[in-house]
């Protein structure tokens, strides 16, 4: 720790000599530290204790110390293995048709040649909107009766007339469409941004080499955009594990538990049958998780991204 | 750079797909503030109604039932008051981190991460704590507790001052050095430097990432979910108070969604500069 470095300068401070600069840099960092350390550490020592007891508050809320117990009963469970399952799976087919999408819509907007900026202000606005607010008015589009998306369809003349949210077969999908629609702007939106910060000279040389398009995609572009694909990715891969608004408001689980991702299996353990032992058992294996993850994955990639930001 | 030589074929196949991408993203939104002005008999209707007498009835049947304008104005203050903690907190913070590195880009990854968390995760002690809290004399007189604006405000301020924090660093390092040296050679202490060079310097980034924080917490909704009942509820969840057991009011709920989305747009709109480099934590900045 710093203090112990300091310690010399600390009498000096009498003559009229400021504080120095590591210690003015802390006492910057000392009002915003303390919420966050306070915020943040005291929920999770909090869900630590309780993960250690039984807590079921239908029945005498906290009580005594059972050791393991709750993390045996949890990891046994075939529900929680279930639900990790709906995640992991929603979570991997909903990257891949993000990324896919976005990738394409940028590259699309890229190669035009007018109105790019209205277009990419049309492109960002489903950013701008609540998921919960959104993914209940989804429920009135999806639906089978009066919503547009069957309609659409018909008129198309297509001999479909799917269920959205009431088919087994359906919910995760309607489900991927929702999300593709709110996020696909998020991936397009910066990997645009990324293909425009692009250098010009490669490209330049590479066209005075006779290099095809396909080749300087693959030797130029991609390895150049690779940081930003790679940002992209993890942001998107933390917020699809995270997911819980529109579960809770546009598929509610459903249907049947075909859509209950790890986080909305959490929310009715704690909050329906009030089993805090278990969900925060759950929050916490959970949390460590996405963590570790995004440590070993958010980490170099940022200090690369913040290096190449200070060259320019 | 990658269609040099693009016919006009081409051109127009792109402007189709364009054109196509652009109607699937933005009929959600079109057809939500349109719903919101149909009268009831051009909801339920097959097929959809394109065209209408368009009418304010259900924005007036929001506004009079379900206590709707008390959710506005507990949106507006959680959103407003924790916007201007985390600018306060997080401008002095994102600029030591800026200039002096105070723990060699540790402390800032370690804030980084407490962003990561799950909010489920996060939520479950946190209703625990409010609920203790707001039964002791000190929760009841700050408002913290359940079913208070004061445990959203907290809530908030902890979610976003991470956010502020990165995307704040990277305002403040686009300021050249030279400006704050030239300012100590001229005879101002740091705070005097800090106050009448850098944040006058900083003020549009300040201004850019107060408004990402009123959007984040206009727009949440777990939080509000949980730690709310009625008194201190917010938009996002009161939306859903026009599903009725009569069945569900399509217009009143599309009204109340406008009301939540349409001010969220014109910010995003306001913003679309900065929108890559809020939304990559500052880490890419388009």
């Amino acid at each position: 720790m710093e203090p112990a470095v300091i310690t010399k300068t600390k009498p000096a401070a009498r003559v009229r000599k400021t504080i120095s600069d590591k210690w003015y840099a802390f006492w910057l960092i000392a009002p915003a530290m303390a919420i966050i350390l306070f915020f943040a550490l005291v929920p999770l020592f909090y869900a630590v204790d309780v993960s250690f007891r039984k807590a079921d508050l239908t029945m005498g809320g906290l009580q005594g110390w059972v050791g393991l117990n709750n993390y045996r009963t949890v990891l046994h469970e075939a529900k929680f293995w279930s639900t990790v399952v709906t995640t992991l799976k929603f979570t991997f087919f909903a990257i891949l048709v993000e990324m896919g999408l976005g990738i394409f819509i940028a590259f699309l907007i890229y190669g035009a040649t007018w109105g790019k900026g209205i277009i990419r202000s049309l492109v960002i606005l489903p950013l701008a909107t609540a998921p919960a607010v959104t993914g209940l008015f989804w429920r009135y589009l999806y639906d089978t009766q009066f919503g547009p998306f069957n309609y659409f369809i018909s008129a198309l003349g297509l001999p479909w007339h799917p269920n959205w949210l009431g088919d087994i077969k359906l919910g995760m999908t309607s489900l991927i469409i929702f999300d593709t629609w709110l996020w696909v702007p998020f991936v397009a939106l910066i990997v645009l941004a990324g293909l425009q910060s692009l250098p010009k000279e490669p490209y330049e040389a590479a066209e005075l080499d006779g290099a095809s398009s396909f080749r300087v995609l693959r030797t130029l572009t991609l390895p150049m955009l690779s940081p930003v694909l790679t940002l992209v990715f993890i942001l998107r891969t933390i917020d699809l594990l995270r997911l819980y608004d529109s579960v809770a408001t546009l598929t509610r689980s459903g249907p049947g538990d075909t859509t209950e991702t790890l986080t909305y299996y959490l929310y009715r353990q704690g909050l329906v049958f009030f089993r805090m032992d278990y969900a925060s058992t759950m929050a916490l294996l959970f949390m460590f998780a996405v963590i570790v993850a995004s440590g070993f994955a958010l980490r170099p990639l940022l200090a690369r991204l913040a290096a190449r930001a200070g060259s320019r | 750079m990658l269609q040099q030589k693009s016919s006009k074929a081409s051109v127009i196949l792109r402007y189709a797909v364009i054109a196509l991408v652009l109607v699937a993203i933005l009929f959600p939104i079109v057809w939500l503030i349109l719903t919101s002005f149909k009268p009831a008999d051009d909801i339920m209707v097959y097929p959809p109604h394109f065209i209408f007498k368009p009418t304010i009835d259900n924005y007036i049947y929001v506004l009079q039932k379900a206590n709707f304008l008390q959710f506005i104005g507990n949106t507006l203050l959680d959103a407003g008051v924790s916007t201007i903690f985390v600018i306060v907190l997080s401008s002095l913070a994102a600029y030591s981190f800026a200039r002096y590195n105070p723990g060699g880009g540790n402390i800032l990854f370690f804030i980084l991460t407490t962003k990561m968390f799950p909010a489920i995760a996060v939520v479950l002690p946190y209703f625990l704590i409010f609920k203790t809290i707001g039964d002791t004399p000190i929760g009841k007189f700050l408002q913290v507790g359940l079913d208070k604006p004061g445990a959203l405000i907290i809530s908030y301020t902890m979610f976003n001052l991470p956010f502020a924090i990165w995307l704040m660093v990277s305002f403040f390092q686009d300021i050249p050095r030279e400006l704050e040296d030239s300012a100590r050679l001229d005879g101002y202490n740091r705070l005097q430097v800090l106050r009448r060079v850098v944040l006058p310097l900083a003020a549009p980034g300040i201004a850019v990432t107060a408004i990402f924080c009123l959007i984040f917490s206009w727009n949440e909704f777990l939080f509000a979910y949980v730690l709310t009942r009625t008194d201190a509820r917010t938009i996002t969840v009161g939306v859903e108070s026009f599903f009725t057991l009569r069945g569900i009011l399509w217009g009143p709920v599309a009204a109340a969604a406008t009301i939540s989305v349409v001010p969220m747009l014109i910010f995003v709109l306001i913003l679309q500069r900065y929108m890559v480099r809020g939304l990559t934590f500052g880490a890419v900045r388009g």
